[in-house]
C-alpha cells in the first residue's frame, strides 16, 4: 500500500470510527484533528515528488530569467550580486535574502528592480499554490 | 490568545478551579462563612486564555445573602501571543476603561502569583449577554437576524465610536505606549509581529519577506491617535437584547491609528457569505455613522495598508501556534494543524500584494 493511501485510510478511521466513539469533547476534537492532520500529511507525501520537481524547474527558470535581467550590468551591482547568490538557492524558501535586497531599492522607481520582483513573485505564487493543494 | 487542552479532564479542573476560587474569594469578599461557587462553566472561546463563568454566593457580615456573577481568566502559560499576553496589562486597561463610555467588563482582582489560582489570573464581572461565534452557521444566522432588526448594527458601530473617541490620556491609557509622529505606529506594529514570528521558531518564507518589505516601504503617516482595540468584530463583543453589552478580548489594544480597527471591520475576512461588515452591519450605515460620530474620515488607502498588516499579523499568530506545538509547550493537536494555516495566511498575503 502506498504511504499516502495508508495515511488517508488512517485519517478516515479516526474521523469515522474513533472520533464518534470518544466521549469527552476535548478528546473527541483531538481525534478529529488527528484525522485532519493525517489527511494533509498523506496529501503531502503523495505529491512530494511532483512538487519537488516543479520547484526545481521553477528555480532554474527563475535564475535564468533573473540572470538575463541583470545582464550587461543593468540594475544596481548589489542586485547582480544577490541574483548570483540566489543561484545557489535549492528551494523557493531560500529566496528570502534576494527579496530583502530588492526592497533595499525602490521597485517602483527602478524598472529592473520592479521586473525582478515581479519575476520572483511569479515563482512564489507557483510555490504557494502547490502548498495550498495540501493546506486546503 | 492561548490554546487550552492541557492534561486533565474538564471535571478535574472544575474541582480545582472551584476550590481555589472559594478560598480566594473567601479572603476578599468579607463573607461571614464560606463562599460557594455555583454554576461554574468553562467557556470554549477559541484560542483565548482559559475562561470560566460562575456565581459567587455568600453571606455578608450583617447576615445578608449575596450572589455575584463573575468571570475568571487564567493564563496557562502557552499563549499564542507569548510574552505579549499579559493579564496584568488587561487588568490595567479594563480598570482604565471604567471611566469611559466604552462598554467593557469591570475588573475586580488581578492575581499574578500562579500558586494562588493555579495560574496568573484576573477576575472580572460576568456581563449579561451572548457572543455567538461568527465562524459557525448558527452564529452567522444570529447576526443576520439581528441585522434585520436594525438595532445591533447601530450599537456595533457606536461601540467602536466610543473606543475611538475616548480621551485615552485622561483615562490613563498612555501607559500602552504612544507612537511618535509620522509612520511610527505602523513601524511599531510591523516590529511587534516580526518579533512574534522570530519567537515562534517557525521557518520563514520569502512571501513574508515580500510582505514586510512592502509594509515598511509603504508605512502610512498617522495624524490622529486613538485607543485602538486591535480585534474589533463580532465574536469579540457580548450582545444583550441586540446591544453591545461589553467589548471583550482586550489583548491587542494599542494607542494608534483608528483606521487599524476600521480596516478590521471592513475586511472580507471577518464576514462569510454576506456583504454585511462583520456579518452584522451594512457598509453604508457603518461608514456614515462612524464618520459622523467620530469626525474621522475613513481613509480607504490606509485601510488597505492595514489589511496587509493584518496578513502579517495572521501569519505571526499561526506561526506562533505551530511553534508552541513543535517545541512541545502544548500538545493540543489543533495547534499542530495550524502549520497549514500559515500557508493560507501566506497565500492571502500574496493575493493582497497582487500576485
Amino acid at each position: 500500500m502506498d504511504t499516502d493511501e495508508l495515511l488517508q485510510r488512517l485519517s478516515a478511521t479516526l474521523r469515522n470510527e474513533v472520533g464518534p466513539a470518544v466521549d469527552g469533547e476535548y478528546t473527541r476534537t483531538q481525534a478529529y484533528m488527528a484525522a485532519v492532520i493525517l489527511e494533509k500529511v498523506g496529501r503531502q507525501v503523495g505529491s512530494a515528488g511532483a512538487h519537488a520537481e516543479a520547484e526545481r524547474r521553477d528555480l532554474v527558470a527563475l535564475h535564468d530569467d533573473l540572470a538575463a535581467l541583470v545582464d550587461d550590468d543593468r540594475g544596481p551591482p548589489a542586485l547582480t550580486a544577490a541574483v548570483e547568490r540566489a543561484r545557489d538557492a535549492s528551494t523557493i524558501e531560500s529566496l528570502g535574502p534576494l527579496i530583502v535586497e530588492l526592497y533595499r531599492h525602490d521597485p517602483e522607481a527602478d524598472p529592473v528592480i520592479g521586473q525582478a520582483l515581479s519575476r520572483v513573485r511569479t515563482a512564489l505564487r507557483a510555490d504557494i499554490d502547490r502548498r495550498m493543494e495540501i493546506a486546503r | 490568545m492561548s490554546a487550552g487542552g492541557d492534561a486533565g479532564s474538564i471535571d478535574d479542573r472544575s474541582a480545582e478551579v472551584e476550590a481555589v476560587l472559594s478560598s480566594y474569594l473567601g479572603e476578599r469578599l468579607e463573607a461571614d462563612g464560606p463562599v460557594a461557587i455555583e454554576e461554574l462553566t468553562r467557556i470554549a472561546v477559541g484560542w483565548s486564555h482559559e475562561t470560566w463563568l460562575f456565581d459567587a454566593v455568600w453571606t455578608t457580615a450583617d447576615g445578608s445573602p449575596e450572589r455575584r456573577g463573575l468571570c475568571l481568566r487564567r493564563d496557562p502559560g502557552n499563549a499564542l501571543l507569548r510574552e505579549m499576553s499579559d493579564l496584568g496589562e488587561q487588568f490595567r486597561v479594563l480598570r482604565c476603561l471604567e471611566s469611559t463610555d466604552i462598554p467593557a467588563p469591570r475588573v475586580h482582582w488581578h492575581e499574578p502569583d500562579p500558586d494562588v489560582l493555579g495560574a496568573p489570573a484576573l477576575i472580572m464581572e460576568k456581563v449579561a449577554g451572548e457572543c455567538p461565534s461568527p465562524w459557525r452557521r448558527a452564529g452567522r444566522q444570529f447576526y443576520a437576524d439581528a441585522a434585520e432588526r436594525g438595532v445591533l448594527p447601530v450599537s456595533f458601530t457606536d461601540a467602536l465610536v466610543a473606543i475611538h473617541t475616548t480621551d485615552w490620556r485622561a483615562a490613563g491609557l498612555d501607559f500602552l505606549g504612544v507612537p511618535g509622529p509620522g509612520d511610527d505606529f505602523a513601524r511599531r506594529e510591523i516590529a511587534t509581529w516580526r518579533t512574534l514570528i522570530e519567537q515562534s521558531g517557525h521557518p520563514g518564507h520569502p512571501i513574508l519577506d515580500d510582505l514586510t518589505g512592502w509594509l515598511e516601504a509603504n508605512a502610512p503617516t498617522t495624524d490622529t491617535l486613538t485607543l485602538v482595540h486591535g480585534a474589533y468584530r463580532t465574536g469579540n463583543i457580548l450582545i444583550d437584547d441586540d446591544r453591545v453589552s461589553a467589548v471583550l478580548d482586550w489583548e491587542l489594544q494599542v494607542i494608534g491609528d483608528p483606521m487599524y480597527d476600521v480596516a478590521y471591520v471592513l475586511t472580507e475576512l471577518n464576514r462569510e457569505g454576506t456583504d454585511l461588515l462583520s456579518n452584522v452591519v451594512p457598509r453604508e450605515l457603518f461608514v456614515d455613522r462612524y464618520q459622523e460620530r467620530t469626525g474621522i474620515e475613513i481613509d480607504e488607502n490606509r485601510c488597505r495598508y492595514y489589511q496587509l498588516l493584518y496578513a502579517l499579523r495572521s501569519a505571526a499568530f499561526w506561526m506562533s501556534a505551530a511553534g508552541l506545538y513543535a517545541d512541545g509547550r502544548n500538545t493540543d493537536l489543533r495547534l499542530a494543524r495550524t502549520q497549514w494555516s500559515v500557508t493560507v495566511a501566506l497565500e492571502r498575503a500574496a493575493t493582497e500584494l497582487g500576485y
